[in-house]
């Protein structure tokens, strides 16, 4: 059992960059498009935000809530990935193929612009899920882990 | 709707995979029949798109909307979808078995089933590729998958997994650089595109280079001799549930994926620095023919003989694949369903003999016969059928392979098919020697065998019988699909 | 200009490209950790050089100086395919680093496993107890 940090300047420090850390992830999550970044690097940087709350604050503490529940959207991500892709099945086109996105009152290039960040936000929160469960699993001790 | 038959095979047992956590958490005992279903939902789907895929041709399935060479492409020809039909067919086999003899603390664990739902959409995905990096992708997510289930044995299953698991990496890492050499070299990861561009750059090196890694990376994981030090261990220590699924699948698909490469890339009579390259790969597969059937011969464990059994099988269907001929290929291809079907049944028996009698080894067999005559009827049938007598599918399989290594010629591959065949006699009789031997004292009573493992085994058994006898169809389907050009 | 011997030949492309050296000694040095040190971490830590030297490799061959992001924006007519990078082996490179994590994942599970039931992360001392 991971037990809080009991240093102060580490509690300090970690109230401030944890949550400096989670929006430099959503800002790599978003700027994949122009740049190096995109769902999977967001998703680890998103897990690692949420594991140094774990380890700083323990796992049972209020302030790190999120990584606790965060655990029950297991598997959430891939269904957004494979519900974007369902839906351009649907629309008439290949899996994943944007063209085909029918959502209301969007042209072409937005078509692909809301598939490709829907899938993003789709794979960076599976990775986020994956990074804090693997965490989780590793530092158990004998008792089960969550819905084992 | 038809030309979406191929990524609705992959999305059925992924989606589901990707839901059980959420739907599954509070109400366990839906797991097991949750995929069960979606893997029946598969069979009826892969049984459609053979019928449309024979009927109408090739599917080829443009992902994004991008057509290849630029996009990810998806290639449903007959070859994939007999793979596909087999594959799924094998992996509900297994399922129904697996009811059975599940360890109780898997069969409520979400975690278990997800792993079997992502580990059949793996192999789906393995099956359609038509593009090489998206094999490797499919290759890992199928090894993955298997490195945890071949764990969730617990105990010894857990040292077995690890070294699986770093061969396995290892090899598909191998695999990996390959893959990169090539692209260096020809600019293209296609399938068809790099079949049209790589016979006149044969000679450069770092496309015999990127050819070596990628054999040597799909040796690892088709477990061929010298490269098989994972397979004992892991299916001997695997669950019950799951050694049936592991043992028919992953080194299949990973010779298929080698036959697709070497199909489309070498032909008979190409040479690298004056070594014919078939006629070396043919030599390899005829080593590990005879050494798995000798291996096979010394062992006293019954998961293990089994398991050295079908590497030896694998070193056969690479002798059919690589001696250039069609009759042998086919007959190398055909034998590959077989080989499928045959090591999933003999996986189940030999679960069914640990669960209902305790036999870990070939001593503890004694009296078996008298007390099960379900398992010693599925026994005898897959001992017809790996020797390869007829009517049987096995027969008709090394029967066209030896057929197609006398007309090439090439007698060296027919010594090692008959000598391979000796040794499965050996210890085949060795298993029934202690199987049917009957101990003075213990009564016989009849020991109630559940009808899941009866399904299970009586089906396999049959499939085995029906692909016998259907063989010169399939046969005729397979030659079809790899003369159209369509690999 | 005399023949060079292949030695010759070879160290002249060494120092012409020293970045494939560099490929080389780290997948050798990996599989050297791989296979000589018993510790189950140390094993991994000799896998996860491998898998990254072999990514080392794609980058190797398909950095490009001074190029650009291939996106075409607005005021741009075309793109110089000479001046923008080249997208596959970025998204070839990315997908080999996600399957390295997965693989990363899977094994500390199985060597945490292996700790918590034979209480040693050493394979021959692991072997002796499993018998």
């Amino acid at each position: 059992m991971i037990q809080a940090h009991d240093s102060v300047i580490v509690r300090t420090l970690g109230r401030i960059v944890i949550p400096v850390a989670q929006l430099f992830g959503f800002y790599v999550l978003v700027f994949g498009q122009h740049g190096p970044g995109g769902g999977f690097v967001g998703g680890v940087i998103l897990a690692a935000s949420l594991i140094l709350a774990i380890l700083i604050f323990g796992r049972d503490a209020p302030d790190s809530w999120l990584a606790a529940k965060v655990l029950h959207g297991d598997g959430l991500g891939l269904l957004i990935f494979a519900g974007v892709g369902g839906l351009c099945l649907i629309g008439g086109g290949q899996f994943l193929n944007y063209t085909h996105l029918q959502i209301p009152g969007l042209d072409e290039a937005s078509r692909h612009y809301v598939g490709i960040m829907l899938t993003q936000i789709g794979v960076a929160s599976d990775v986020a899920v994956t990074g804090v469960s693997i965490a989780i699993s590793l530092s158990a001790d004998d008792e089960d882990v969550s819905h084992g | 709707m038809s030309s979406q038959l191929p990524i609705l095979l992959f999305l059925v047992p992924f989606v589901t995979a990707v839901a059980m956590p959420i739907l599954c958490a509070k109400r366990r005992s839906w797991c097991q029949p949750l995929t069960t279903g979606a893997v029946s939902v598969m069979v009826v789907l892969s049984i459609i798109n053979l019928r449309v895929v024979l009927s109408e041709g090739p599917i080829e399935y443009a992902f994004g909307g991008w057509g290849a060479p630029l996009g990810i492409a998806w290639l449903d020809d007959p070859l994939a979808a007999v793979m596909a039909l087999a594959m799924t067919a094998v992996a509900l086999l297994s399922l129904i078995y697996g009811r059975v003899v599940v360890p109780s603390n898997l069969d409520r664990s979400v975690p278990y089933y997800t792993l079997i739902l992502l580990f059949t959409a793996a192999l789906i995905g393995i099956v359609f590729a038509a593009d090489l990096f998206n094999v490797f992708v499919f290759l890992e997510v199928a090894a993955l998958t298997g490195y945890a289930l071949v764990g969730a044995g617990g105990g010894k299953a857990l040292v077995y997994a690890f070294r699986y698991l770093l061969l396995g990496s290892f090899g598909a890492t191998l695999y990996l650089l390959g893959v990169s050499y090539l692209y260096a070299a020809v600019g293209t990861l296609n399938m068809v595109d790099l079949a049209a561009r790589l016979p006149e750059l044969m000679t450069s090196t770092a496309v015999v280079t990127g050819l070596v890694f990628v054999f040597l990376g799909l040796s690892i994981k088709m477990a061929l001799i010298p490269l098989h030090g994972w397979l004992p261990g892991a299916y001997a220590n695997a669950p019950q549930s799951v050694a049936p699924l592991l043992a028919s699948t992953i080194t299949k698909v990973s010779l298929v994926v080698w036959v697709r490469i070497e199909f489309s890339i070498i032909a008979p009579g190409v040479e690298v620095s004056h070594i014919p390259v078939l006629v070396l790969l043919e030599d390899i597969g005829a080593l590990v023919a005879v050494i798995g059937g000798a291996l096979a011969l010394v062992q006293t464990n019954i998961k293990r003989m089994f398991a050295y059994g079908g590497i030896g099988h694998i070193g056969l269907i690479l002798i059919g694949v690589s001696l250039g001929n069609s009759t042998a290929l086919t007959g190398g291809l055909f034998y590959l369903i077989n080989d499928a079907v045959m090591q999933a049944t003999l996986f189940m028996v030999a679960g069914a003999v640990l669960h209902y009698h305790g036999a870990h080894s070939l001593d503890d067999l004694k009296g078996v016969s008298s007390r099960s005559p379900w398992l010693t009827g599925a026994l005898v049938v897959v001992a017809v059928s790996m020797v390869g007598l007829p009517p049987t599918g096995g027969f008709f399989g090394k029967w066209n392979i030896v057929l197609g290594a006398l007309e090439a010629q090439h007698y060296l591959a027919v010594f090692a098919v008959l000598v391979s065949t000796l040794l499965t006699l050996g210890y085949f009789l060795r298993l029934f020697s202690c199987w049917f031997h009957q101990p003075a004292t213990i009564e016989s009573e009849q020991l109630e065998v559940a009808v899941p493992l009866r399904v299970s085994l009586g089906l396999a058994s049959v499939a085995m019988i029906v692909l016998g006898f259907m063989s010169d169809s399939i046969v005729r389907v397979l030659f079809d699909s790899l003369t159209s050009g369509g690999s | 200009m005399t023949k060079m011997s292949p030695m010759d030949e070879l160290i002249q492309a060494l120092i012409q490209r020293p970045n494939f050296g560099v490929f080389v000694i780290l997948f050798l040095w990996g599989i050297y950790i791989m296979a000589v040190h018993p510790n189950y971490v140390k094993k991994l830590i000799g896998l996860y050089i491998v898998q990254t030297s072999v990514v080392f490799f794609l980058v190797a061959f398909s950095a490009k100086d001074g190029a650009t992001v291939p996106v075409i924006s607005a005021e741009m007519a075309s793109l110089e395919p000479l001046v923008s990078a080249n997208p596959l082996p970025h998204a070839l490179t990315v997908t080999a680093i996600v399957v390295q994590v997965a693989t990363l994942g899977v094994s500390l599970a199985l060597v945490s496993a292996i700790y918590r039931k034979y209480g040693s992360l050493d394979e021959d001392e692991v072997l002796k107890r499993v018998g």
